[in-house]
């Protein structure tokens, strides 16, 4: 909940606008991160207006909502990343890369103050005055290189997606400069925001003191702490600019050229002479005698004469034509990335997640009620029942078909993960020194959105692995023959009944010596002899790294098995393959979503156990001269030409038996981490979709239980964690 | 019950400008740029237009000139929110055949002060 | 919210509701408060390698629910699974769980006065987890802090229940 807090703009009504806060919140982070998009997707050399004007706005659609509804600190920032953005939209700044850094922590910043006063404002607000700085520093067109800031210039000189263009402004300025000198020209400058508006009162000194310098009179302005006036100089912005530091910094001057037209006609009272309907009223926009201090402008006014202004009256007309130069704004369509804040409302609507969730809480209650009448059903005559029976099964397929239904509302695009690494990757490989192109593939592809936030922090390390490790400097690349800027690819798609996801990279890939010598240094037991994947997978082991040097990106080995073991809570898989020299590619193979299975269920003793039917290969009756015992008890069994180790759920689980007849003779070889293992079960009881519950949220982590759920006859099965059983089977 | 049109790509200023009205026993319809409101405006006619200046699509001189030319919208009351009032924004505002200009960011109070002047 | 524990400290104001269940020959008290209901015992699935008196996990309309046996835990004599067994469900800040017990009484209010200090026995159930002694007529009750005794280590459920 936001704090309460003055209105920005004083209110003499009782308005509560605080309503309104939650709404501003969330369109204000979604118009920063469209901004961030746009610029991370800015072509610096051919930045087109449709680019520049969407970026615009978003800076300008967060600063006009902070001001209404008062937070004044958010408006300010926001207010000189529009000033910024206004000149790049006007063409009078070339973009460049150190206006975009700039731009997109000043949005990181913004993006902060806004989560402040969105969690109550406690505290300190945090200090913005570097940004504000430097963002006027580049604003007014100089070079001069930030002081206390963090832009190093490493980063200035390895922009990630561009070939470096490093802020070359003398030229922007040299052709500011080289307007028509001696010609007089309009202008009109705006003073502010200032402390004390009075000091901008001494420029008119200025114009005063200096012969030559030109005219200036006062404008009207509409903020309390602006000065704007009108100028007739032949002195270039430039020199203006230098004689006005005396009194002002550059960053509170802004110089517009007007066109050469009549000032608007307005009465005393602001209002256009012509325009139909004004209203002859008080004065609203009077211009105060220079020096005074202004009054509280109320802020509007009236076009007299303008169609529907009140009170008609004849007057002039405004001469000059005024269209183009206010339309700096081209209306054209909708630009590209223009996703989610521009589309009309019909299309979607916002659903709180909670009632998603409970949605499919209950549509998985009614597939176990489903499931339970099925179960109970089956000892029904179906010559007596027909019509029952029938019923039953439509509502089977009814279910069915609702489930898919309600899980597809959770069906979020990859997109949304992909979106955080165009920012992630050019900082860290501006971080390193390294050059990285990054491609995405298959953005479109869905997937459940628990799974998403399951998965962010995996396909995070990976990528950074790649970065890290994978790709090489630039100066070693080109050595190797490769071009300067590395790729790292990320990609996802439906395969069957799973979503795969790969974090490719051309880097130099792995080394399989290093990584044998590094295992067998850590006493682990590898032949020179395993094939490559098998090589690979070794990278997943605990404290694993073949780094030279642990910077804090990563490399500390503790990533590798966390993403392995991450992957696996997800019922996922990983697998790597690489060639050294050229690169390395890691694929994940997750189930499409958490909550509802396909399984298998089979029988130990009275329990019933429930397998994940993606996992299991095959089942078979097993004869007792196909088991054969090795080394510490440990069972193998041939399977073809494979001998594969035995697991005894009996044994595993403790199964008490109660009936001396029953015994295991059903052998269900499952496959997981890429191993096989045959599970040693009584019988085989049936396949079914099941409905996954947690064990933790009331319990805890049992081992080898991946998850509880409910039979039909409403009684709970636990679930196996094949990973679980197939590495226990190696010790 | 007077109908006013209110367009601003930005929900929340939209639903705070909305309430406002509505609070005041207008009826309000919303629309969220340019191409938008003109499409509203084709289907009823409004006592009055409230529009923000920088959207996507169409901005707010855009929807003033092309509001002008509709035979419904000639003498429409159109009232431009924008975040300046340079001269020059006057100028392009006028020319557009706008009625008058409200400042942003507005208090409430304000708004309902401006339309009272020109809602018949 | 104010808790006797020692002699000697002060009794919170106000009466509090307790839901008394009997184990063995001794009757206890808890918070009725922490009480989401009260069912009948039904086998649950057996969780392996758990302790003994984790039963296992049953189906509470959906939810999976662990059943811990009182009786097991503090070393009853007898053990028995009959008509009259309950099982208690508690909430504890939004961790279900589902305690055996061999009776449940009623539901007694004690105003505060009434509480005693337990003595310091050595006992089965730590003794953080005891309230107090209360009684009413003949009857004496042991009061539990039913959150503290499920949040032991000793209990082996999640780590962070409460």
């Amino acid at each position: 909940m936001a704090e309460a807090h003055q209105e920005g703009s004083g209110s003499g009504v009782d308005f509560d606008l605080s309503q309104f806060y939650q709404i501003f919140f969330e369109e204000a982070g979604e118009n920063l991160d469209l901004m961030e998009q746009m610029l991370l997707s800015l072509n610096l050399e051919t930045a087109d207006d449709e680019e520049l004007n969407g970026i615009f706005r978003c800076a300008h659609s967060v600063k006009g909502g902070a001001a209404t509804f008062g937070f004044s600190d958010v408006a300010e920032l926001t207010h000189q990343m529009e000033s910024l953005l206004d000149r790049l939209r006007r063409h009078e700044l070339q973009p460049n890369a150190a206006m975009v850094d700039v731009l997109l922590e000043s949005a990181d910043a913004s993006r902060g103050l806004l989560a402040r006063h969105q969690a109550g404002g406690e505290g300190d607000s945090p200090p913005t005055a570097d940004l504000v700085r430097r963002i006027s520093v580049l604003a007014s067109g100089n070079v001069a290189p930030p002081q206390a800031s963090v832009v190093s210039s490493q980063q200035m000189s390895t922009p990630v997606t561009t070939p470096a263009t490093v802020a070359v402004q003398p030229v922007i300025v040299a052709q500011a400069a080289d307007k028509p000198l001696k010609t007089t020209r309009s202008l009109e400058i705006r003073i502010g925001p200032l402390d004390h508006p009075e000091q901008a009162d001494a420029i008119k000194e200025l114009f005063r003191d200096i012969p030559g310098l030109g005219e200036i009179t006062a404008l009207t302005s509409n903020q309390a702490d602006t000065r704007v006036f009108a100028v007739e100089t032949s002195s270039s912005d430039e020199d203006l600019l230098d004689l006005f530091a005396f009194h002002v910094s550059r960053a509170q001057v802004a110089i517009k050229e007007l066109d050469d037209v009549a000032a608007v006609p307005e009465h005393g009272d602001g209002l256009f002479d012509g325009a139909v309907g004004s209203p002859k009223m008080v004065s609203y926009d009077d211009d105060p005698p220079p020096g005074a201090p202004l009054a509280p402008l109320p802020g509007f006014g009236f076009f007299d004469g303008a169609p529907g202004a009140p009170n008609p009256s004849a007057g002039m007309t405004v001469g000059a034509v005024v269209g183009s130069a206010g339309s700096a704004v081209p209306a054209k369509a909708a630009a590209k990335p223009a996703a989610s804040v521009v589309q009309p409302e019909a299309a979607t609507i916002r659903v709180a997640i909670s009632k998603v969730d409970q949605l499919i809480n209950l549509v998985g209650e009614l597939v176990i009620t489903q499931a339970m009448l099925a179960q109970n059903s089956r000892a029904l005559d179906p010559a007596l029942y027909q019509q029952l029976l029938t019923g039953l099964t439509d509502l089977d397929r009814n279910t069915r078909d609702l489930q898919e239904s309600v899980m597809s509302i959770r069906m979020i695009p990859m997109s949304i993960v992909f979106s955080r690494f165009p920012r992630m990757l050019r900082d860290l490989a501006n971080k390193l020194g390294k050059k990285v192109d990054f491609v995405t593939q298959g953005e479109a592809t869905e997937l459940d959105k628990g799974l998403v936030e399951k998965i962010t922090d995996p396909l995070t390390h990976l990528v950074r692995n790649s970065c890290d490790h994978g790709i090489e400097m630039p100066a070693d690349r080109v050595r190797a023959g490769k071009s300067e800027t590395g790729t790292i690819t990320l990609s996802a798609a439906h395969q069957g009944g799973s979503i795969v996801i790969e974090v490719r990279d051309d880097g130099h890939g792995m080394s399989r010596e290093k990584i044998l010598a590094k295992a067998r240094e850590r006493g682990m037991d590898v032949s020179d002899q395993m094939p490559d994947s098998e090589v690979w997978m070794l990278i997943f082991a605990p404290g694993f790294s073949t780094a030279e040097v642990v910077t804090d990106v990563s490399g500390r080995g503790v990533g590798m098995d966390v993403v392995k073991r991450n992957i696996a809570a997800l019922n996922g898989t990983v697998e790597i393959d690489s060639a050294e020299g050229y690169g390395m590619k890691v694929s994940i193979r997750l189930p499409l979503t958490l909550a509802i299975m396909d399984g298998m269920s089979v029988g130990v003793g009275n329990e019933v156990y429930i397998l994940p039917l993606s996992s299991v290969v095959e089942s078979f009756q097993v004869k007792s001269d196909a088991v054969s015992t090795v080394g510490q008890g440990a069972q193998l069994v041939k399977v073809r030409d494979e001998y594969m180790p035995v697991i005894e759920l009996e044994k595993v689980f403790q199964v008490p038996r109660f009936d001396p007849e029953k015994s295991s003779d059903i052998m269900v070889v499952i496959e997981a981490d890429g191993c096989r293992v045959a599970l040693l079960v009584d019988e085989l009881l049936g396949q079914q979709q099941v409905v996954v519950k947690n064990l933790e949220s009331n319990y805890r982590k049992v081992p080898n239980i991946s998850g509880a759920t409910i039979l039909g006859d409403g009684k709970v099965a636990l679930i196996l964690d094949t990973g679980a059983l197939v590495r226990r089977s190696r010790h | 019950m007077p109908l006013i049109l209110a367009v601003d790509d930005s929900p929340s200023m939209r639903k705070m400008v909305s309430f406002t009205l509505t609070g005041a026993g207008y009826q309000v319809v919303e629309a969220v740029d340019g191409v938008d409101a003109y499409e509203k405006a084709q289907a009823q006619s409004f006592d009055l237009v409230l529009t923000d200046q920088n959207m996507p699509r169409l901005d707010g001189l855009g929807l003033t000139r092309k509001l002008r030319d509709h035979p419904q919208f000639k003498t429409t009351p159109i009232l431009m929110l924008t975040t300046e009032s340079s001269d020059l924004m006057k100028q392009a505002g006028r020319a557009a055949g706008a009625t008058g200009w409200l400042v942003k960011p507005f208090d409430p109070a304000r708004l309902l002060e401006v339309i009272k002047k020109v809602i018949k | 919210m104010g808790v006797m524990g020692k002699i000697g400290e002060t009794i919170s104001a106000g009466a509090r509701e307790y839901l008394t269940f009997r184990l063995d020959r001794e009757e206890y008290g808890i918070d009725i408060l922490k009480v989401q209901e009260i069912r009948g015992y039904e086998p649950p699935t057996r969780i392996a390698n758990a302790p003994n008196f984790i039963k296992g996990v049953v189906n509470l309309r959906g939810t999976i629910v662990p059943i811990v046996d009182m009786r097991l835990k503090f070393n009853c004599s007898k053990v028995e699974y009959n008509s009259f067994t309950v099982v208690i469900i508690l909430n504890l800040h939004n961790r279900i769980v589902g305690i055996v017990v061999d009776s449940v009484s009623d539901v007694m209010e004690l105003p505060a006065e009434s509480l005693k200090a337990a003595p310091d026995v050595d006992s089965v159930i730590d003794s953080d987890a005891v309230l107090g002694l209360g009684s009413l007529g003949d009857r004496m009750l042991i009061l539990l802090d039913i959150e503290k005794l499920m949040s032991g280590l000793d209990m082996e459920l999640a780590p962070d229940v409460v």
